[in-house]
C-alpha cells in the first residue's frame, strides 16, 4: 500500500516532465490572419520573438489568403507578433506545443480606424507613434509662435479638433481628461491645462482610451472608454547650470580669484565670468574661455573678403581671441576682468551677444643694452626703463546668423570697443663709444594718456541657385576708429663731448586719429561641369585716415612747427578677379588672376585750418597690378595629403612712406619719406606633405616655403653722432631687389608602444637674406637658423603621466660689412612635466624647465631653471571641492630676457618679473572635478 | 527634388486634402505592390553630429563630454547621401557622390570605399570597406544583430514603419531602426538588416547619427545589383572584421582617445 502510494506520488510529480518530454523538439506554427470583417489579411508581417526580451527569432509574411506558417522551428515559448499597415499590431504569447503542428486558427486583427489612419497619413511630416491604442505626437516638430499655449499647439495637430471654446475632441469623441506627465493638473477641466500651459514646455502629446471614471471607481469594466490626453513635459536634462569658483592666497602678497557661472538649455546659453589676480595672468585660460563663449567659441571664417587670400571653406576662427591666453612674463601686473555672454541657437537662427571688460596695471623695470654699428666703430647704449602702465577695455560684440530658407542666408555682426591707456615711464639712456668713453646721457620722463573707441560692422548675404554649385555672395562692412593721445615729455640730454652742456626739452603733444573704412565684396560661382567651377569676385574698399599731431613746447605753450602736422590720407582699392577650380575625388585645384588697382591720396597741412606744408606737395598715386594665384590640394590614397600654393603679392607703400613730412618729434630718430617709392612685389611658394596612419596614429608633416622679393621696401639709415643731439638716426624707405626667405620644417609623432609611449621629432631650418644701406654702404644680412626638438610622451597608466621635451636651436647672423659683428646665438631648453595620482583623489603635478641662452659675440651665457610643483586633493562626495598647494619658481630664478639682432644693431633686454611664491587655493566646481587624470589632450 | 519638397512644405496646409489623397493613393498602391516584386532604389540622408558621437564614448570624463557638447553640440552636424538598391534577391548599399550639404559643393574629398552587397539567394554578404587606412574585402554568410522588436509606428518617406532596437556594445551604439511594413526585403542602410522589412531610418545614440530615407522609388532594377568593378583589398571574413574593430576600440580605450576620428561611425 505504501509502495503504491509512493508510486502514485512519483507518477503525479513527474507528470509535467513526462508531458513535456512528449513535446516534439521542432514545431510548425501556422495560422490565418483576418480582419474584423473576416476579410483575409494578406501580406502581413508575422514575427516570432523571444518571449523574454522580444528579440527577433524568425519572421514571414502571410500569403494573399492571409495564411502563414513557420516550419520546423524550436518548440519553445514565443511571442507572436503580426503587423500590417492597415491594422493595429497584434501580439500573443505562444506556449510550447504538444503536437508537431501548432495551428493557431484564425487570428483577428483590428483595423486602424479611418480617423487613426488619417492621423497616420497626415503625419507625413510629423513623427507620430502608435503604441497599442495610444497615438503619440512629437510636439517639438509642430511650430507655434513663442508664447503660444498648449491649445494653440493642439489646433495644429492632425486628427485633433479644438472648437472655439477650447473643447478638444479626437476621432469624433470628446477628450474628457488631460494629464501632465501622467498627473492630473488643476482639477478636472481639460481646458484649465490647455489654456494655461505654455506650448514651449511640451515635448509630446499622447491620446489614448481610458476606462471611464465609473469603471475606475467600481472596478467593474463596463466596457465604456473615454478619450484622454497626456502632455509630456520636455526633458530636464537638456537644461542645466554649471560653475566654478577659486580663491587663492600666497606668499609675497600674491592672490588670485576667479569664477564663472553658466545656465543653458537646448537653445540658450548664458554665462558670466570674473577674475582678478596679481600673478601676471592678464586673461582667462582656454578652458574658461570655451565655457564662457560656448557655441560661439568658434565661428566660420566669414570676414566677407571674397577672392584670393580671403579665407576658404571650413575654416573656423576663434571668435574673440582678445580676452584669453593673456600672460605677460615681464614685470609685475595686477589684472581684473568680467563679462557676460549670451548665445541663442535653434539651428535656423544663431545669435550671440557679449560684453567683456578687462584691465591690467603693470609695473616694469627693464635694462637694455644696444649696440649700433656705424660706418666706423659702433655706439653702445645702456638703457634703464622704469614704467608703470594701465589699460582698460570694454568690448561689446554681437553676431546674428539666419537661414532665411535653404537657399538664402544672412550674417550680420558688430563689435564696439572702448579703451583707455595710461603710461608713465622714466628712462635713462647712456651712450658710449666702443671704448666706453661717454658721448651723452639722455633721460626722459614721459606720460601718455590715450583714449579710443572703435566700431566694426559687417554683413554677408549668401544665395544659392537651384543649380547645384551655382552661388552668389555679397558683403558689406563699415569700420571706424577714433583715438586721442596726450603725451607730455620732459627730456634732459647731457653731452660729454668737446663741450659739455645740457639741453632740456619739455613738450606737450596732442595726437588725434580718425580712421574709417567702407568696403564691399561680391562673389559668383558657376559650375561648368560637375568637376569644373568658375569663380568671379570683386572687392572694393575706401578707407580714410585723418591724423592731427600738434606739439607745443612747455611751459610757454608755443607750437613747434617742425613736428606739428595734420594729414588726411585716403586709399581706394578695387580688385576684380576670376579663377577656375577643379574638384574631383580628393584633387582640388584652383588657378586664377586678378587685376587690382590702388589709389592713394594724401595731403599734409600745418594744422586743420592752416595751409599746406610748403615742402610737401599733395601725394597722388595709382598702382595697377595683375596678381596671379594658384592653389592645389591633393589627397592621395592611404591618408597622404599634398598641398601647393603660389601667390604673387603687391604691397603698395603707405602714404607716410611716400611723404617727406616731419613725423617724429624726437631729434634722435628722424624719418624721411620717399616719393619715388615703388610697390613691394613678392612671389611666395609653399608646399606641404602630411601623412597619418589612422590605425597607429603615427603622423608626419613636412613643409617648405620660400619667398622672393622684387623692390622690397627697406629702411635705409644714416647714423651719426651730431653735436648737440647725440646719436642721430635718419631713416628713409627705399626699394631694393634683395630679400629671400626659405624655410623647411618637419613634425612627426610616432607611437612606440601603443597608448603608453610615443616619440615626437621636429626640426626646422630657415635662411633669410635681406639688405639695406647704412650710411650709404650696402649691408647684406644673412640669418640662418636651425632647430631640433625631441619629445617623449609616457603614459603607462592614468595614474602617471610624464612628458619630456628637449630643444636645441642655433642661429647665425652675418653681415657683409663689419664681419666682426657676426653672431652665433644658441637657445636650448629641456622640459619635464609629471602628473601623478599617488593617493585616491590626490595628485602631484610638477614641471621643470631649463633654458639656456648663449651669444658668443656678447659673452652672454644665461641658464635659467624654473621649477613649479603643486599638490591638489579633490574633496567631497561629488568631487566638488579642490584644495591645492602650489609652489612657483622654487629656485627663484625667473627673469624675462629678449634678444634682437638686425642689420645694424643688436640688443638684449632683461626685465625682472614675478619669481618664487607659494600659493594655497580652494576651488569649488558645481559639476565636480575629474577625479582622475586624462591621457588625451583634447582641446575641449 | 529638394525644390519640389520645399514647395510641398510651403503649401502643405493648403494642400492637405490633396496630400491626403496622394498619401491614401500611395498606401493603396503600396498594398497593391505586394503583388509585384518589392524592388527599387532608396536614397538615404545621413546626418552625423560628431559632438554627440564623442559624448557617447563612456570612457572619456563626464567633464570633457559636457564641455564638448556645450561648445559644439549645435554646430557639429555633417550630412551626406547614400544609395540602396534592393530586390527580393539582393541589395547593394553605397555612399553617394551627390552632396547633401550644399556648403560642401565645390570641394571633393577622396572617396573611401564602402559597399555592402547582400545576396538573399545564397545568403551571403560581400563588402568592400576602407578601415583604418586599408581596403578590405569581406565575404561571409549573412549575419544580423539580435533585434528587439518594439511597438512604435511612424511614417518614413511615405511608408509606415515599425521599430526595433539593438545595442552594439563594441561601438558603444544604441541603435533604433524603423523598418517598412510594406517593403518585405530584409536589408537596410550601412551594415544593418535582418528585419522583416527594409530599414528606412536609423537613429544611433539619440542623434549622433541619423540615417533616414528621403527618397524611395519602387521600380524594376536592371544592372544595379551587379558586382561592382574589382577593387584591390585584403580578403577577410566577418569575424576577422570584428577583430580589427575590436583591436582599434580597445587601443583607443586604453589611450582614452575618441575612437571615431579614424573610423566610420
Amino acid at each position: 500500500m505504501r509502495k503504491l502510494t509512493s508510486l502514485a506520488l512519483l507518477i503525479l510529480l513527474s507528470l509535467p516532465f513526462l508531458l513535456s518530454a512528449q513535446n516534439p523538439s521542432k514545431v510548425t506554427i501556422k495560422g490565418v490572419v483576418r480582419d474584423s470583417t473576416n476579410a483575409e489579411a494578406g501580406y502581413a508581417t508575422v514575427m516570432l520573438l523571444n518571449i523574454k526580451d522580444s528579440t527577433l527569432v524568425n519572421f514571414t509574411t502571410t500569403n494573399d489568403k492571409g495564411v502563414f506558417s513557420f516550419n520546423a522551428v524550436r518548440n519553445v515559448p514565443y511571442l507572436l507578433k503580426i503587423s500590417h499597415i492597415s491594422y493595429i499590431p497584434h501580439q500573443q504569447a505562444l506556449q510550447p506545443s504538444a503536437t508537431e503542428v501548432n495551428d493557431l486558427g484564425v487570428i483577428i486583427m483590428k483595423p486602424i480606424s479611418q480617423a487613426l489612419m488619417e492621423v497616420v497619413i497626415k503625419a507625413a511630416k510629423a513623427p507620430l507613434r502608435i503604441r497599442g491604442d495610444t497615438i503619440e505626437y512629437d510636439a517639438t516638430t509642430f511650430k507655434v509662435p513663442p508664447g503660444s499655449t498648449v491649445e494653440d499647439l493642439l489646433r495644429r495637430l492632425p486628427g485633433i479638433d479644438v472648437d472655439a471654446d477650447g473643447n478638444i475632441s479626437t476621432q469624433g469623441k470628446d477628450v474628457k481628461r488631460v494629464y501632465v506627465d501622467g498627473k492630473t493638473f488643476f482639477g478636472d477641466d481639460p481646458k484649465s491645462v490647455t489654456k494655461n500651459l505654455d506650448a514651449e514646455a511640451i515635448s509630446k502629446v499622447q491620446v489614448f482610451d481610458e476606462k471611464s471614471e465609473q469603471t475606475k471607481l467600481t472596478g467593474v469594466d463596463d466596457g465604456t472608454k473615454e478619450k484622454a490626453m497626456n502632455l509630456g513635459l520636455k526633458d530636464e536634462y537638456k537644461k542645466g547650470s554649471f560653475g566654478k569658483a577659486t580663491l587663492a592666497g600666497g606668499t609675497s602678497e600674491r592672490w588670485a580669484a576667479r569664477g564663472n557661472f553658466n545656465r543653458f538649455d537646448e537653445k540658450n546659453q548664458l554665462s558670466f565670468i570674473g577674475y582678478g589676480n596679481n600673478i601676471n595672468q592678464t586673461g582667462v585660460n582656454w578652458e574658461d574661455y570655451g565655457e564662457f563663449k560656448g557655441q560661439n567659441t568658434f565661428n566660420d571664417y566669414d570676414n566677407g573678403d571674397f577672392g584670393f587670400g580671403g579665407g576658404g571653406r571650413g575654416y573656423y576662427i576663434i571668435s574673440d581671441g582678445g580676452m584669453f591666453m593673456g600672460s605677460d612674463r615681464r614685470g609685475y601686473s595686477e589684472s581684473y576682468g568680467a563679462g557676460i555672454n549670451y548665445n541663442f541657437d535653434n539651428k535656423k537662427t544663431k545669435y550671440n551677444a557679449s560684453y567683456f571688460y578687462n584691465q591690467t596695471s603693470q609695473t616694469l623695470d627693464q635694462y637694455t643694452s644696444k649696440k649700433t654699428f656705424l660706418t666706423e666703430g659702433s655706439v653702445l647704449n645702456n638703457d634703464t626703463l622704469s614704467q608703470s602702465s594701465f589699460y582698460g577695455n570694454h568690448s561689446i560684440g554681437t553676431r546674428f546668423e539666419h537661414d532665411i530658407d535653404s537657399n538664402n542666408k544672412i550674417i550680420a555682426k558688430a563689435n564696439i570697443k572702448f579703451s583707455s591707456n595710461t603710461n608713465s615711464n622714466y628712462q635713462v639712456q647712456r651712450f658710449t663709444n666702443e671704448d666706453i668713453s661717454p658721448i651723452n646721457s639722455l633721460s626722459t620722463d614721459n606720460s601718455t594718456d590715450l583714449g579710443s573707441w572703435s566700431v566694426g560692422t559687417a554683413a554677408i548675404y549668401r544665395h544659392r541657385f537651384l543649380k547645384a554649385g551655382r552661388s552668389f555672395a555679397l558683403s558689406a562692412g563699415y569700420n571706424t576708429s577714433h583715438n586721442s593721445t596726450t603725451d607730455s615729455l620732459l627730456s634732459i640730454n647731457q653731452f660729454f663731448t668737446a663741450t659739455t652742456f645740457t639741453e632740456q626739452i619739455r613738450q606737450l603733444k596732442d595726437r588725434a586719429t580718425d580712421a574709417t573704412e567702407i568696403k564691399s565684396s561680391a562673389l559668383y560661382t558657376e559650375p561648368i561641369t560637375k568637376k569644373w567651377y568658375w569663380e568671379t569676385f570683386y572687392n572694393f574698399s575706401l578707407s580714410g585716415n585723418e591724423a592731427n599731431r600738434q606739439v607745443k613746447s612747455l611751459p610757454e605753450e608755443t607750437r613747434i612747427d617742425s613736428v606739428s602736422v595734420y594729414s588726411d590720407n585716403s586709399t581706394l582699392y578695387n580688385r576684380l578677379g576670376s579663377s577656375i577650380r577643379y574638384s574631383n575625388n580628393g584633387f582640388n585645384a584652383m588657378a586664377g588672376v586678378a587685376m587690382q588697382q590702388l589709389k592713394l591720396k594724401g595731403s599734409y597741412l600745418q594744422d586743420l585750418n592752416l595751409p599746406f606744408i610748403d615742402s610737401v606737395p599733395e601725394i597722388r598715386r595709382t598702382y595697377n597690378n595683375w596678381v596671379p594665384n594658384v592653389n592645389i590640394n591633393y589627397q592621395l590614397p592611404n591618408n597622404m595629403y599634398l598641398s601647393l600654393n603660389y601667390s604673387y603679392n603687391v604691397d603698395e607703400p603707405s602714404v607716410s612712406d611716400l611723404a617727406p613730412v616731419p613725423n617724429s618729434s624726437n631729434r634722435n630718430f628722424l624719418i624721411e619719406g620717399n616719393p619715388e617709392l615703388k610697390p613691394w612685389r613678392s612671389h611666395s611658394v609653399s608646399f606641404s606633405y602630411n601623412y597619418w596612419n589612422p590605425a597607429s596614429f603615427a603622423n608626419i608633416s613636412l613643409y617648405t616655403s620660400a619667398s622672393f622679393s622684387e623692390d622690397q621696401i627697406v629702411y635705409n639709415q644714416w647714423i651719426k653722432t651730431v653735436e648737440g643731439v647725440g646719436l642721430q638716426t635718419i631713416t628713409k624707405p627705399d626699394n631694393i631687389s634683395e630679400g629671400k626667405d626659405l624655410s623647411v620644417g618637419l613634425w612627426s609623432n610616432l607611437p612606440i608602444i601603443k597608448t603608453k609611449f610615443s616619440v615626437g621629432v621636429d626640426g626646422n631650418f630657415n635662411i633669410g637674406k635681406s639688405a639695406s644701406y647704412v650710411n650709404d654702404i650696402r649691408n647684406d644680412n644673412t640669418n640662418t637658423g636651425i632647430d631640433f626638438g625631441l619629445n617623449f610622451d609616457i603614459t603607462p597608466s592614468t595614474k602617471f603621466i610624464l612628458d619630456l621635451r628637449g630643444n636645441v636651436g642655433f642661429n647665425k647672423i652675418s653681415y657683409s660689412i663689419q664681419k666682426e659683428q657676426d653672431q652665433n646665438i644658441q637657445n636650448h631648453s629641456a622640459y619635464a612635466s609629471l602628473k601623478w595620482q599617488f593617493v585616491k583623489k590626490t595628485f602631484l603635478e610638477s614641471s621643470f624647465n631649463y633654458t639656456v641662452y648663449i651669444n658668443d659675440r656678447w659673452d652672454f651665457d644665461r641658464r635659467i631653471p624654473i621649477w613649479n610643483a603643486s599638490v591638489r586633493r579633490i574633496i567631497g562626495e561629488k568631487n566638488r571641492f579642490e584644495v591645492r598647494l602650489a609652489a612657483f619658481d622654487i629656485f627663484n630664478k625667473r627673469v624675462s630676457i629678449t634678444q634682437t639682432a638686425t642689420s645694424n644693431y643688436v640688443l638684449q633686454s632683461v626685465a625682472p618679473t614675478l619669481a618664487r611664491y607659494f600659493m594655497l587655493s580652494l576651488s569649488y566646481n558645481l559639476r565636480g572635478y575629474e577625479d582622475k587624470l586624462s591621457k588625451n589632450r583634447m582641446m575641449f | 527634388m529638394i525644390n519640389n519638397r520645399l514647395t510641398f512644405e510651403r503649401d502643405s496646409r493648403f494642400q492637405l486634402s490633396t496630400g491626403l489623397m496622394t498619401m491614401l493613393f500611395l498606401v493603396t498602391m503600396a498594398v497593391n505592390l505586394f503583388a509585384q516584386k518589392p524592388e527599387g532604389y532608396i536614397r538615404y540622408l545621413r546626418t552625423g553630429n560628431w559632438a554627440k558621437q564623442m559624448a557617447a564614448v563612456d570612457y572619456m570624463s563626464k567633464q570633457q563630454r559636457d564641455r564638448m557638447m556645450y561648445m559644439w553640440g549645435n554646430r557639429s552636424e555633417y550630412k551626406s547621401f547614400a544609395n540602396l538598391w534592393f530586390s527580393p534577391s539582393g541589395s547593394k548599399y553605397e555612399d553617394s557622390e551627390e552632396k547633401a550639404d550644399r556648403d560642401d559643393e565645390g570641394y571633393n574629398w577622396r572617396k573611401e570605399e564602402y559597399t555592402i552587397m547582400r545576396n538573399f539567394e545564397t545568403q551571403t554578404v560581400h563588402e568592400v570597406e576602407y578601415i583604418l587606412g586599408k581596403t578590405y574585402i569581406i565575404d561571409d554568410s549573412l549575419h544580423y544583430p539580435n533585434w528587439k522588436i518594439l511597438n512604435d509606428m511612424k511614417e518614413v518617406a511615405g511608408h509606415i514603419c515599425m521599430n526595433a532596437f539593438y545595442e552594439d556594445t563594441l561601438k558603444m551604439q544604441k541603435i533604433t531602426a524603423w523598418y517598412a511594413l510594406d517593403l518585405p526585403v530584409s536589408t537596410g542602410p550601412e551594415r544593418l538588416g535582418g528585419l522583416p522589412g527594409v530599414i528606412l531610418e536609423i537613429d544611433i545614440n539619440d542623434g549622433a547619427m541619423v540615417i533616414t530615407a528621403d527618397k524611395v522609388e519602387l521600380k524594376p532594377l536592371t544592372t544595379e545589383l551587379d558586382l561592382p568593378k574589382k577593387v584591390k583589398g585584403k580578403k577577410i571574413n566577418e569575424s576577422q572584421y570584428y577583430g580589427i574593430l575590436k583591436k582599434h576600440f580597445d587601443e583607443r580605450r586604453a589611450a582614452e582617445e575618441p575612437p571615431f576620428w579614424s573610423i566610420r561611425y
